[in-house]
C-alpha cells in the first residue's frame, strides 16, 4: 500500500497572536480532522538539532505555518531541509494587526474571533495538504511504514 | 515566589509536555511581572532578548527529556536560576500524560500544583553558586572490578577520548572532566591545578593537572576552543573528584572551535566503556 505523508512544521512562537493562532490552527488539522497521515513537526526541536525532524522534512512534502512575516518555519525548514512544499503566512490571512497582537492568549482564554482566525487557518493547511502531488516526493518509494526509511 | 524572572518554555508542539510547558509559562507571566523568551525567535535572532536574559534570573521549563530549552540556555551562555522538566514532574505526581496535544483534567490538575510549587518553595529558586546551564543529571552505566565500581555516564551528549576524559556537549560548549577510571586509579587526589581562564585549547591539549600521592595526571582536552570557566570549587576541594567526577569534579568549561572537526576523533558511551573495562581488567586482573 502507497502511504503518503505530510509534515507541518508550524511557530510555536510567543511574539504575537499569529504564533498562537499558527500552532492551534496545526492542531487542529491533527487532533480534530484526524488527518492520520499529518505528521506534525516540533518546531523547538527542529532548531535544536532534531535529526528526525529535519530528515523527515528533507524526504516528506513539508508545509511551514508562519504565525508573522518573520517565517521563522519557513526560513528554517529552508535551511535545514531545503525546499518546502507549502508555506502559510498566518499574518496575511487574519491581518497583520491581529497576527502582531502582543497580547499573550492562554487556551482558556479563546474568544469566537479566535476561533473563526484558527477555523481560516486550518482550511489553508488542509487545502495546501491536499494540494500536495505525489511528485512532491522528489521520486522517492513511499510503499511501506512512511517512517522515512523507506 | 517567580516575579521578574525570565521564563524559557520549550513550546514544543508534538508532545503534550511542550503544552504544558507553554502554558505554565503563560500563566506565570499572567500573575507576575515574569516575561517570557521565545524558544523559537530567540534562536532566530537573539537582540530583543539579550537585555532582559541577562539581567533577570532565568526560569526553564523544558517539556521532555532532549530538553532543548535546556540547551537553547546553553547555547546562549545563559545562567539558569531553576529548571523544570514537565515529563519528570508529571513521573514525581504520578500522572502519566496524554499521548495526544490535550490539555484534560489530569495535565491541568499538574499545571496547577507545578505553578503553586514553583510560587510557594522560595528555597529551590536561589541557585548554586556555580550552577549554569551546562549542569547535567547524567544518566550512568556501571561494572563493578574487585570492590571498585566505575561509573560512565552514557547520555547521548557525552563525548569520550582514549585519554580517559569525558566532554558533555550542549550548543558551542562543553563542559570537560576525567572519568572514574582516572580518579579509581590515583587513589586519593591531592591537587588540582586548573587551566587558565581564556586559554586557547587544541583538542589533545593540556587542560590542567591533576595530582595524587601516586602520580600526576595531565588532562587531554577532548576537544578544541577556549576556556570560559573552571570548576572553583575544585581548587579547595580537590577530592570532590574522587567523590564523583562528573556532575561535582568537572574540571573546566570551553566555548568549541571546531567541534565537528573534533569529533571524529572521539568516542561515544559503548566504545569507551569496553576501552575503559579492558583497562581495568589490564591493571587489575
Amino acid at each position: 500500500m502507497s502511504v503518503l505523508k505530510v509534515g507541518v512544521l508550524s511557530c510555536s512562537g510567543e511574539e504575537c497572536l499569529g504564533g498562537t493562532i499558527s500552532r492551534l490552527a496545526t492542531r487542529k488539522v491533527l487532533e480534530e480532522l484526524k488527518f492520520i497521515d499529518t505528521v506534525t513537526l516540533c518546531l523547538p526541536l527542529y532548531l535544536a538539532g532534531g535529526e528526525e525532524e529535519r530528515n523527515f522534512a528533507k524526504v516528506f512534502p513539508t508545509i511551514s505555518v508562519d504565525g508573522c512575516d518573520k517565517l521563522c518555519a519557513k526560513r528554517s525548514t529552508e535551511k535545514f531541509s531545503g525546499k518546502i512544499s507549502g508555506s502559510i503566512d498566518v499574518s496575511k490571512i487574519i491581518g497583520n494587526e491581529n497576527a502582531l497582537n502582543t497580547k499573550i492568549v492562554r487556551n482558556k482564554d479563546l474568544k469566537d474571533e479566535h476561533r473563526q482566525m484558527i477555523d481560516q487557518v486550518t482550511d489553508e493547511i488542509v487545502k495546501m495538504i491536499g494540494s500536495i502531488s505525489p511528485d512532491a516526493y522528489s521520486g522517492k518509494s513511499f510503499h511501506g511504514c512512511g517512517c522515512g526509511s523507506e | 515566589m517567580i516575579d521578574h524572572f525570565a521564563i524559557l518554555p520549550c513550546n514544543g508542539l508534538d508532545k503534550c509536555a511542550g503544552l504544558i510547558s507553554r502554558e505554565l509559562a503563560l500563566k506565570l507571566c499572567e500573575s507576575a511581572e515574569n516575561e517570557i523568551l521565545c524558544p523559537v525567535f530567540y534562536r532566530v535572532s537573539d537582540k530583543k532578548y539579550n537585555k532582559i536574559a541577562s539581567e533577570r534570573p532565568l526560569l526553564v521549563i523544558d517539556g521532555c527529556l532532549t530538553r532543548c530549552a535546556s540547551k537553547l540556555a546553553a547555547e546562549k551562555g545563559l545562567k539558569i536560576t531553576k529548571k523544570i522538566i514537565i515529563a519528570e514532574e508529571a513521573k514525581g505526581h504520578g500522572i502519566k500524560l496524554n499521548d495526544n496535544l490535550r490539555i484534560t483534567d489530569q495535565e491541568q490538575s499538574l499545571l496547577e500544583t507545578l505553578f503553586d510549587e514553583l510560587n510557594k518553595n522560595d528555597d529551590n529558586i536561589v541557585p548554586p553558586p556555580s550552577e549554569s546551564a551546562m549542569s547535567c543529571e547524567f544518566l550512568y552505566e556501571t561494572f563493578q572490578n574487585g570492590k571498585f565500581i566505575f561509573r560512565i555516564p552514557k547520555n547521548g551528549e557525552v563525548f569520550f577520548n582514549e585519554n580517559d576524559c569525558w566532554a558533555y556537549v550542549i550548543g558551542n560548549r562543553a563542559r570537560i572532566g576525567v572519568t572514574d577510571f582516572v580518579q579509581q586509579n590515583l587513589s586519593d587526589i591531592l591537587y588540582f591545578t586548573p587551566p587558565e581562564i581564556g586559554a586557547e585549547i587544541d583538542q589533545f591539549g593540556e587542560l590542567g593537572e591533576i595530582e595524587s600521592s601516586k602520580s600526576v595526571f595531565e588532562l587531554v582536552s577532548p576537544v578544541s576552543g577556549k576556556v570560559i570557566s573552571i570548576n572553583e570549587k575544585l581548587v579547595g576541594k580537590p577530592e570532590l573528584l574522587n567523590e564523583n567526577p562528573y556532575e561535582l569534579g568537572w574540571v573546566a568549561e570551553i566555548e568549541l572551535t571546531k567541534f565537528e572537526d573534533d569529533k571524529e576523533l572521539l568516542i561515544g558511551f559503548d566504545k569507551y566503556f569496553e576501552i575503559m573495562k579492558k583497562k581495568v581488567e589490564e591493571i587489575n586482573g
